[in-house]
């Protein structure tokens, strides 16, 4: 059920396409919807600017019991910084950091959202709130374009820990560049009190050199789609929580991290080493809080809270429990605790001794058999014409698919070509005199004048051998060959690796 | 690919050509600007959309056309101004170039130490690049135009295994904008002769408002029919080619009269007609 | 769609639709709006005598160039006769490049931009030719079959809603992206499809008329491979000024804050 307030706020996530700018008279016409117009009710309560904080620091507890307006003016910024020692990398970021500024607010606060881009950024950024309730979560409301601000407005319904990231195209790559955060909306009656409160986000950059590989790094698409990347890392460095700057607490008090995932894409194995969780909030819920948790998931876009009390002094580490991670990848990050020791809680070592274990059993080799057999198999098939090879009338109805997804837009469906632009196909003297030069053509391109049936053309056309399979390349010009009046024998994807592969 | 270099040569030779007739033929006096509004011939070939529907054609053919063989410098562009007052940055209609138009320029009629003479010109809305190409007796390339032409590589008509390109690429992407722009003669040029269409600054295209994407570039693949008539696009063709989604994603953001730090143009010409 | 042959009768048969409205609309619509056809006479009554004057198509080329370079000539007539300015005036110096002649327009005024069109009679209407009236302005195009004939609906329910003598005062301006199809006749026929009165002005233009307008409105269109437009659905509400003091986005509801936006222009 939703009450008029918020249908009016739904409207104003409804907007439309191109929601850039607020309505600013100076800047020429907007097509933004302009600011919504608030009931009375909500223009009665009262106007906060929101506290934000870099991580790992968390703002102050909400200490009101009513809902207020809350004026959110985030910034993003493309900057150079370090992702361990002797690597940088530029991170877009949500207020300079990664990740980005903590935002804190209460259920039931009505948000006035400002995201401004920075003039300096090479690209537009948005941001998608997985706490606001409606269709993209402000993405389409906050694509804003370099030098440029957009607004826009949304009631905090429901309490709980959310991931915010931007979701401008390419998205693995902006969320890979380090836009993402938290936003807490504490619930009506506040986050039970605590003595330390921290922020930590794991999220992996996949680079152009391998982990450790000095200077400025860039983005790897391939290495992001394959999901392989060169570091996991908390709070956006190697190191971000290490040494004189992990988070601290005395022996004594009760802690809490606010852990979320920006991903883009792995989910983290969260674990304190030497701590047990006392209590775990699943998924970043409110409701049913975990007692006694190792290791808690959290999946890429999710969060978690958790709250210990730490009582024996020392330095914790905190990991991705998926352990490469942590140890090759940086995805570790420390909690010193201070204070006087307990002995019967924590020992520390008291023994020392040698140990002789049974010797690893050595692998069997029948499994390697079966791998030989089923390579035999394979390549059995792949020898066979009966199996393996096509007709000719299947190469023709394959090729005619290839044809139609790339080659026809020049040489037409009719094979016809375009006079004055693109040379025929159907009855070409050029094309059906030498087979081998076909195929390469098709592979390797050709620019420059060609006579085809008495007329000379001089276009360009691309090279296919990194866009179509050997096999395709045989059906294509089976096709073609055998299309608009053209006869000839099929090709076989033989013919076309031996030219692919010919030497210049 | 024996003919390469002849034909390459012979593309230059006719796009210089084509330059200065076009100068000759300009309505101002841009004496100035002969040596450096070169163009160089885009042969004729296919665009392959980013972004399309369901009935549109995997690849578009592309008529050969001239293009500058760099971007318009900010010499070049006070030229314009200088010819052509209501394009200043103090007398310009806000509807037409915002509040940070030329911003980096000293003032009025002088770029200064931001705005080197030979660097491209950036803060620059789409309403004054394309009155700098009427001026100029040119108009801006359309979005299949400048793929098509940015889509070749160093020594190939194909750039996309073109490893020296794709890494200068990738390693302008990784990099903030400079404050102070590079020449654009330190842009290496491409096999069509045309300079810094990648690793320089991003530029206009006459058709940007085609970019057709939300901003929530994740529910692009079914744009909503309220929000905009007709299909909306099946998505893109080659996923991995992220730097034409930076592309797209800009345009997409951009309304006439926005002016970013990173942001240029150059000028296209059809061919004359036999 | 229609055989080549079928052409010719059917552009006929709009034509005389079209004249049908004429001459059917111009008793029904009473003295306020005597204007029923075609915008030149629907202009406030102050501004007839100018209009007329640079409307003479008999005037000696020297009076025509005159009034043309009169301080505000275009932005008085709605619809300066299509051959007029071009043929008579044989040197506006840089047709191409008019930042010369500046207008006294509001530095918001989207007038500002020196674009022309053609209306579905054939007349030349340049942008600010709309100055001085509320305008409601769509882009769409003629052949769409879901968002355009929705939001020309809602428009005509806007126009319903409006008090009488500011209907007789309000441009309803249809621009067509369809630069190859939605030729003067298609216009036409549309208008008598759609039954809109003399308010209504339906425009096509030139390439880059319809481009530069879109880029000013925030309209992105791209034509697709079957000749129909992926498009914005946007209203533009502008003041006598061409200002923009309303818009609305997507295809349902707003109507009440269009309608509210359009009774507060003055």
């Amino acid at each position: 059920m939703k009450n008029p307030t918020q249908y009016l706020i739904s409207a104003a996530l409804l907007c439309a396409a191109f929601l850039v700018l607020p309505a600013r008279a100076s800047e020429g016409p907007s097509d933004a919807k302009g600011p919504v117009v608030l009931p009375p009710t909500v223009l009665a309560l009262p106007v906060e600017q929101a506290i934000l904080t870099s991580p790992p620091h968390v703002p102050p507890p909400i200490k009101r019991n009513y809902s207020a307006r809350v004026i959110v003016n985030l910034e993003v910024l493309e900057v150079v910084g370090k992702l361990a020692d002797g690597v940088e990398y530029t991170f877009w970021t949500y207020g300079g950091s990664v990740p980005g500024s903590f935002i804190r607010i209460r259920e039931g606060d009505v948000v006035e959202f400002h995201l401004n881009n920075h003039p300096s950024s090479k690209l537009p950024h948005n941001i998608d709130l997985h706490a606001v309730t409606g269709p993209g979560g402000g993405a389409t409301s906050t694509f804003t374009a370099p030098g440029h601000s957009s607004q826009f407005t949304f009631q905090a319904l429901n309490p709980g820990l959310y991931v915010y990231h931007c979701a401008t195209a390419p998205v693995p790559m902006h969320i890979g560049n380090g836009m993402y955060g938290l936003i807490l909306v504490e619930p009506k009656g506040g986050m039970p009190p605590i003595d330390k409160e921290y922020y930590v986000m794991q999220g992996e950059f996949y680079t152009s050199g391998r982990y450790g590989e000095e200077g400025l790094q860039s983005f790897d698409m391939g290495k992001a789609i394959d999901e392989h990347p060169a570091y996991v890392l908390f709070n956006g460095s190697v190191g971000s929580l290490v040494g004189d700057k992990a988070i601290t607490a005395n022996v004594g008090e009760h802690v809490r991290i606010y852990f979320g995932v920006g991903g883009p894409n792995l989910t983290s194995s969260f674990h304190v080493i030497g701590e047990i969780f006392d209590r775990v909030y699943p998924e970043a819920g409110l409701s049913l809080p975990n007692a006694n948790v190792q290791t808690t998931l959290v999946p890429s876009g999710g969060a978690t809270m958790v709250e210990f009390k730490v009582d024996v002094p020392g330095t914790y580490i905190m990991v991705d429990h998926s352990l490469t991670r942590a140890f090759n990848k940086g995805a570790l990050g420390m909690l010193k605790v201070n204070g006087a020791e307990d002995r019967v809680i924590y020992s520390g070592k008291e023994i020392d001794a040698v140990y002789l274990g049974a010797q690893a059993e050595a692998g069997s080799d029948s499994a390697k058999r079966e791998a030989e057999l089923k390579q035999k198999i394979l390549a059995e098939i792949r020898s066979n014409p009966a199996i393996a090879g096509l007709t000719k009338e299947m190469q023709v109805e394959k090729g005619k698919q290839v044809y139609m997804g790339l080659c026809f837009a020049c040489h037409q469906m009719d094979g016809k070509g375009l006079p004055g632009a693109f040379p025929p196909l159907a009855g070409s003297d050029y094309m059906l005199a030498d087979r081998d030069r076909a195929i390469r053509t098709v592979l390797k391109g050709m620019t420059g004048p060609v006579t085809v049936n008495g007329v000379t053309f001089n276009s360009a056309m691309p090279p296919q051998e990194a866009v179509l399979t050997d096999a395709q390349i045989a059906d294509v010009l089976t096709y073609v060959y055998n299309s608009w009046g053209n006869t000839g024998d099929a090709f076989t994807r033989d013919q076309v690796k031996a030219i692919r592969n010919e030497q210049h | 690919m024996s003919t390469t270099p002849a034909f390459r040569l012979g593309a230059l030779a006719l796009g210089l050509l084509a330059g200065v007739e076009l100068c000759a033929a300009g309505i101002e006096n841009r004496e100035s600007k002969i040596e450096n509004s070169a163009m160089v011939l885009i042969p004729a070939g296919v665009y392959v959309p980013l972004q399309r529907t369901a009935k549109d054609p995997a690849q578009v053919a592309v008529a050969s056309f001239r293009l500058d063989a760099q971007p318009v410098t900010n010499a070049e562009f006070l030229a314009f101004v200088t010819a052509h007052p209501k394009w200043r940055r103090s007398q310009v209609s806000r509807l037409f170039a915002d509040s940070s138009y030329l911003e980096n320029w000293a003032s009025d009629l002088e770029p200064g130490p931001k705005a080197p003479l030979n660097a491209p010109v950036v803060r620059v809305s789409w309403f004054a690049a394309r009155a700098y190409a009427r001026a100029a007796g040119k108009r801006l390339p359309t979005t299949a135009e400048w793929e098509l032409a940015a889509g070749a590589g160093y020594t190939g008509l194909d750039g996309r295994n073109d490893e020296a390109l794709n890494r200068d690429l990738y390693a302008w992407l990784a990099r903030p904008v400079p404050a102070v722009l590079a020449d654009v003669g330190t842009a290496k040029p491409n096999f069509h002769g045309a300079r810094g269409l990648h690793g320089l600054v991003w530029e206009w295209v006459d058709d940007f408002n085609t970019a057709m994407v939300t901003g929530e570039s994740r529910g692009d693949s079914g744009l909503e029919r309220d929000l905009f008539c007709g299909s909306g696009s099946i998505g893109a063709n080659d996923t991995g080619n992220y730097a034409a989604f930076m592309r797209q994603a800009l345009r997409s953001s951009l309304k006439g009269n926005n002016t970013t730090t990173s942001l240029g143009f150059r000028c296209a010409a059809d061919l004359p007609t036999r | 769609m229609f055989g080549s042959d079928l052409l010719p009768i059917m552009k006929n048969a709009a034509v005389l639709i079209a004249l049908f409205l004429v001459a059917a609309s111009v008793p029904n619509v009473g003295a306020s709006l005597d204007d029923a056809r075609g915008r030149p006479q629907g202009t406030p009554l102050q501004e007839k005598a100018c209009c007329a004057a640079t409307e003479k198509p008999a005037a000696p080329k020297d009076a025509c160039c005159a009034a043309k370079s009169a301080p505000k000539p275009a932005a008085c007539c709605p619809a300066t006769p299509a051959p007029a300015p071009k043929a008579c005036c044989p040197a506006p110096a840089k047709t191409e490049n008019p930042e010369s002649e500046t207008e006294n327009y509001t530095k918001e005024s989207l007038y500002q931009l020196e674009v022309t069109f053609t209306d579905d009679t054939g007349k030349t209407v340049a942008l600010g030719d709309l100055r001085g009236r509320p305008v409601v302005l769509n882009m769409f195009f003629a052949s769409c079959g879901y968002a355009c004939p929705l939001t020309v609906t809602d428009l005509l329910a806007i126009q319903e809603r409006l008090p009488a003598a500011q209907r007789a005062q309000t441009l309803f301006v249809l621009v067509s992206f369809d630069i190859a199809r939605d030729t003067t006749e298609v216009l036409a026929k549309y208008r008598a499809q759609r039954a809109l009165d003399g308010q209504w002005v339906l425009l096509r233009g030139p390439d880059d008329s319809v481009r530069e307008l879109a880029a000013l409105l925030g309209v992105k269109y791209k034509q697709e491979a079957d000749g129909m437009f992926s498009h914005s659905n946007l209203v533009t509400i502008l003041n006598r000024e061409g200002e923009i003091v309303h818009q609305r986005q997507g295809l349902k509801g707003g109507l009440e804050e269009a309608a509210a936006a359009l009774a507060a222009v003055k």
